[in-house]
């Protein structure tokens, strides 16, 4: 599996530099969380990282594949996937066709390959312990865990090395937040990338290996989970 | 447990709604009028609707993705225009004015298509736009004088039959099983339903949005056009003032047949039920010697009626 490295990355909204020269690596099999206030930069720091946004300055890579001026769809193919804070799916489709948006499985001249579709996302359900009652029910029926858990199958169906999640918990009640604990926990077993943006530094702390604290578009601390504490984090993301 | 499942696929109970609808509604007039069931008049139905049919089937499309297309009546007079203007002043015949036709509303569409992307202004504003602009250029290429006296091997092929159907409702239910193929089994037909739902989720995935609209009005404008040669073959004219309102009838038959005005959700056979709904009430009314004025009362009351029930069924 190959790391995730970031090299002296800035980002200018206009006038507004947004991210600092920011320099860091991400191994496979690790969650890194990024915290941070409103404003922080670490939306921006992973949309950048995805695609969504080229850096003006600095370079993303792959192991040896350089990502810094592909798009979001050749960032997705090199293995990249990003899970939106608002999951970003079609609440009047069912799951198979949320699944597989964008990458459709067809047969000829764009004829959709259905059987094939409902049978790899059974596969794919199944392997995360996703328990979604019928595949044909339309998304936005089924309850927030439920939809944040098809987000995360949508992003694993197509075998990514990283995986960034904006917000996974923000939105869910208390049991639907373990089971997507878990749900990360396992993605980490399976040597991904993990990339955890959150509020909630209980979650954080309950699933990360390491964390990054950002203020101003800056890192201003990147420590092991072990080696800090909330308190630490805190004062680390509210001391200006 | 099948049934139930049925029941609560919305699809299926508009569509079953519109189809119990249209049975009480023969019923009614078949009791009404001897002249009712029999061959001649359905074939009369089927070719009333070919026309609006065929429009409605773009529109299908359009409103699945999230859209509307007003400027759908204004292009296909305009294909029937310039068509009947080819016909008449350069003697082509055979599938040309067909051709002709299509590609007229092809490039419509392609044209409303683009101007939606590259000003991002909401469709109903531009094709409201465009409506005025495509009505203006046949009134323009007429002299507001409608293309008359055309061959009459044109008028002809309105009235050829084969398999007892005439060859305008044949063109209509070959459009609605292309529509119908396009729309629910292909990776474009699904894209179409699904940037309809979530243009976010679409972008997010990689779906180049751009394009698919254009690709989707481009469709819709080849719809058009067809309807627009149909309509030049069943009067023998290229009219500037063809199918004035027609885009709101067909808008009406998508939503009848069960569409989301929002996107995301729409089939062509609830808009095939949609039309024949519409065309049936007409035809029946007309059979029953009613008043034009109180037709299109029962058509407004029918949507009203179409659109209470819809919140008696199942909710997405």
């Amino acid at each position: 599996m190959s790391e995730l490295a970031l090299q002296s990355v800035v980002k200018m909204f206009g006038a507004t530099t947004v991210l600092h020269g920011i320099t860091t690596q991400f191994r496979p099999g690790t969650v890194t969380a990024i915290v941070g206030d409103n404003g922080a930069g670490k939306s921006t720091l992973c949309k950048t990282i995805a695609g969504v946004y080229h850096p003006d300055r600095g370079d993303i890579t792959l192991g040896e594949l350089k990502l810094t001026h592909l798009g979001p769809h050749e960032t997705r193919l090199a293995g990249i996937e990003m899970i939106y804070q608002d999951l970003a799916l079609a609440k009047q489709h069912d799951v198979v066709s949320n699944l597989f948006l964008g990458r459709e499985k067809t047969r000829f001249f764009g004829w959709l390959d259905q059987p094939k579709m409902v049978e790899e996302s059974r596969a794919v359900l199944e392997t995360m312990g996703i328990n979604v009652p019928i595949l044909k029910l339309p998304v936005g029926v089924l309850s927030g865990g439920q939809q944040q858990a098809v987000a995360i199958a949508r992003a694993l169906l197509f075998a990514p090395k990283v995986l960034i999640m904006d917000e996974p918990t923000a939105a869910l009640a208390a049991r639907e937040i373990e089971h997507t604990l878990e749900l990360i926990k396992k993605l980490r077993e399976r040597g991904l990338i993990v990339i955890l943006i959150s509020h909630r530094l209980n979650d954080v702390f309950a699933v990360s290996d390491r964390i990054i604290a950002m203020r101003s578009g800056q890192i201003v601390a990147d420590k092991l989970i072990e080696e800090t504490s909330m308190q630490d984090v805190v004062a680390q993301i509210m001391i200006a | 447990m099948f049934a139930k499942k049925l029941l609560a696929d919305v699809n299926f109970t508009s569509l079953l709604q519109c189809l119990v609808f249209l049975l009480l509604m023969s019923i009614v007039f078949a009791l009404n009028s001897p002249v009712f069931v029999t061959p001649v008049n359905i074939v009369n139905i089927l070719t009333a609707g070919s026309v609006i049919g065929l429009m409605a089937v773009g529109a299908t499309f359009v409103i699945a993705s999230g859209s509307i297309d007003l400027s759908t009546a204004a292009t296909m007079g305009l294909s029937s225009v310039v068509s009947a203007w080819m016909v008449q002043n350069m003697q082509i015949s055979g599938p040309v004015p067909l051709l002709v036709a299509t590609a007229v509303g092809a490039a419509c569409g392609l044209l409303t298509g683009l101007l939606i992307n590259i000003t991002k202004a909401p469709s109903f504003i531009i094709t409201l736009g465009m409506m005025s602009i495509y009505r203006a250029v046949a009134f323009i290429l007429t002299n507001g004088i409608p293309i008359y006296g055309l061959d009459e091997k044109i008028t002809s092929i309105a009235e050829a039959q084969f398999v007892g159907l005439s060859f305008p409702s044949l063109l209509m239910l070959a459009g609605m099983v292309v529509g119908y193929l396009i729309l629910s089994k292909t990776k474009f037909g699904a894209h179409t339903l699904l940037l309809g739902d979530s243009q976010f989720a679409c972008e997010a995935m990689g779906v180049q949005v751009l394009k698919l609209r254009l690709a989707i009005f481009t469709l819709a404008g080849c719809f058009s056009g067809l309807a627009g040669y149909i309509f030049m073959t069943r009067t023998s004219s290229g009219d500037p003032t063809a199918g004035m309102n027609y885009e709101l009838i067909a808008i009406t038959a998508v939503v009848l047949g069960g569409a989301n005005l929002f996107g995301g959700r729409a089939t062509i056979p609830g808009t095939l039920a949609g039309i024949l709904c519409l065309v049936v009430l007409q035809n029946g009314l007309n059979l029953m010697a009613i008043s034009t004025f109180y037709q299109t009362l029962f058509v407004g009351l029918v949507l009203v009626l179409a659109s209470f029930l819809r919140r008696l069924g199942p909710e997405r």
